[in-house]
């Protein structure tokens, strides 16, 4: 049997994780009085058991009036990222990487530090598209990440290969002269499904990963684009083929459809707090009126099992109707 | 960060014990302490229902299945006195999945009631 760890540091709320689950920590009171009593028998046992019907002297093990109460929460994973990215990898060539093992973290280091369960752990890992270098756990630096997109887009293009069928073994040689084999396999695996045919390896290319991660890469170099001037820039940023739309965006970029021109702007879900409370107050202190639609993708990571959206917005938000649309506000003033 | 370990005790099936919950509070009779008093009778009906007897009163509760069941912990280590290394941790001794809950008022027994003719 696995055990169980209460994880966190002085100032944190602790949780209790088994392998798979977190749980928050609460503790019980109640005006009754709990006696623990080992041996105690309950009239099931006793019918079972006719010869025994003498005096039992049991002994009370102990009382209490409180007690641990556990309630299954979201995994705190905020702090992995930070963590990463307080030394993501530039790549081979970048001079910092060779010495500092200080923001460099192990998987051990990772499960004393972050309030999660093994695989909510490294499930997460994958999900923000982490590898190991030398034992270490690290984020691509997203220019570097960029970089060697393009040098597979690129080869795709030139070779004239379908986006569902690029052969790895073509990639590594082609690409390897210029960077680390481990670099080009890794950012096939976090842009595209890997399967094998007749023996070969091939990746399906995720079409929406990368045309996301292209609308990344203009969107952070402004505050705010004409929206209009940036779907046209960004369809040609793209690898033949592929096309954009703009839902390929939630979470990513946030529209303005009520200025003039109509503007989009960069504001990633991962940047905001993790604290339910915290997000919506940021969200209402980035807009003020919100559709269901827009706030959609900046919320929906908040939803405990089982949890809706619209759950989540009866309890922080209020509503009320403006040109026909439903919209949320803040149920608090906003400084 | 402080990582507590919860490991189940012992390579056998963990202890059952039973909670007994009571209203209000248990206090020692005379100037004593509860450790080592006795606290009182437990009886069961025909039917099954729990009849504590506590000094001169008498409870009628009811046996419960609990939804959740409780896991008793005992704490192992991390005394103040040692370096912050030895971490306290805890191992399960018992499981609890049945309760008994009284929460009946207590009546007085009284056994000599003199009557008026």
């Amino acid at each position: 049997m696995g055990h169980l760890v209460i994880r966190g540091e002085k100032d944190e709320q602790a949780v209790l994780c088994s392998k798979d689950k977190t749980y928050d920590m609460k503790i019980a009171d109640t005006s009754n009085m709990l006696l623990f009593i080992p041996g105690c028998k309950t009239p099931e046992q006793l019918n079972a058991d006719q010869a025994s019907c003498n005096i039992i002297h049991s002994q009370i093990a102990g009382f209490s009036n409180n007690y641990w109460e556990l309630r299954r929460c979201r995994p705190k994973l905020k702090k992995l990222r930070k963590l990463l990215m307080e030394d993501p990898y530039e790549g081979p060539d970048s001079q910092n990487d060779q010495t500092l093992t200080i923001s460099k973290y192990t998987t051990e280091d990772l499960l004393s530090l972050i309030q999660a369960s093994e695989e909510e752990i490294m499930h997460q890992l994958q999900v923000i598209d982490a590898c190991k270098i030398g034992g270490y756990w690290r984020i691509l630096e997203f220019d570097y990440e960029m970089k060697l997109l393009n040098h597979v887009t690129q080869l795709i293009d030139s070779e004239s290969w379908s986006l569902s069928k690029v052969p790895l073994r073509t990639c590594l040689e082609e690409l390897g002269s210029l960077e680390p084999t481990e670099m080009i396999e890794h950012i096939l695996l976090s842009y595209g499904r890997k399967y094998i045919d007749d023996g070969e390896v091939y990746f399906e290319m995720h079409e929406d990963k990368i045309c996301r991660a292209i609308a990344q890469m203009l969107l952070q170099n402004a505050v705010k684009f004409n929206l209009s001037e940036f779907q046209e820039v960004w369809q040609q940023s793209v690898p033949e083929g592929m096309t954009t739309r703009l839902d390929q965006l939630k979470g990513l970029a946030l529209l303005d459809r009520t200025s003039r021109p109509e503007t989009i702007s960069l504001l990633k879900v991962e940047d905001l707090p993790e604290d339910n409370q915290e997000r919506f107050n940021s969200l209402f202190s980035i807009r003020e009126k919100w559709t269901e639609e827009d706030i959609t993708p900046y919320i929906q990571d908040l939803c405990a099992e089982k949890q809706t959206v619209g759950v989540l917005l009866t309890k922080y938000a209020r509503s009320s109707m403006q040109n026909g649309v439903k919209v949320y506000n803040s149920r608090r003033p906003i400084s | 960060m402080v990582q507590i370990i919860i490991s189940s005790g012992g390579a056998g099936g963990l202890a059952q014990w039973v909670l007994l919950e009571l209203q209000g509070e248990v206090e020692p009779r005379q100037s004593g302490r509860l450790a080592g008093s006795l606290l009182g009778d437990l009886h069961y009906t025909r039917e099954g229902v729990p009849v504590l007897i506590v000094g001169h009163h008498i409870l009628y509760g009811r046996v419960v299945q609990l939804e959740k069941p409780f896991a008793v912990l005992v704490k192992r280590g991390g005394g103040e006195a040692e370096p912050a290394e030895l971490h306290a941790h805890y191992t399960v001794t018992a499981l609890i999945k049945t309760k008994l809950l009284f929460k009946t008022r207590p009546k007085p027994i009284i056994t000599n009631v003199p009557k008026k003719v």
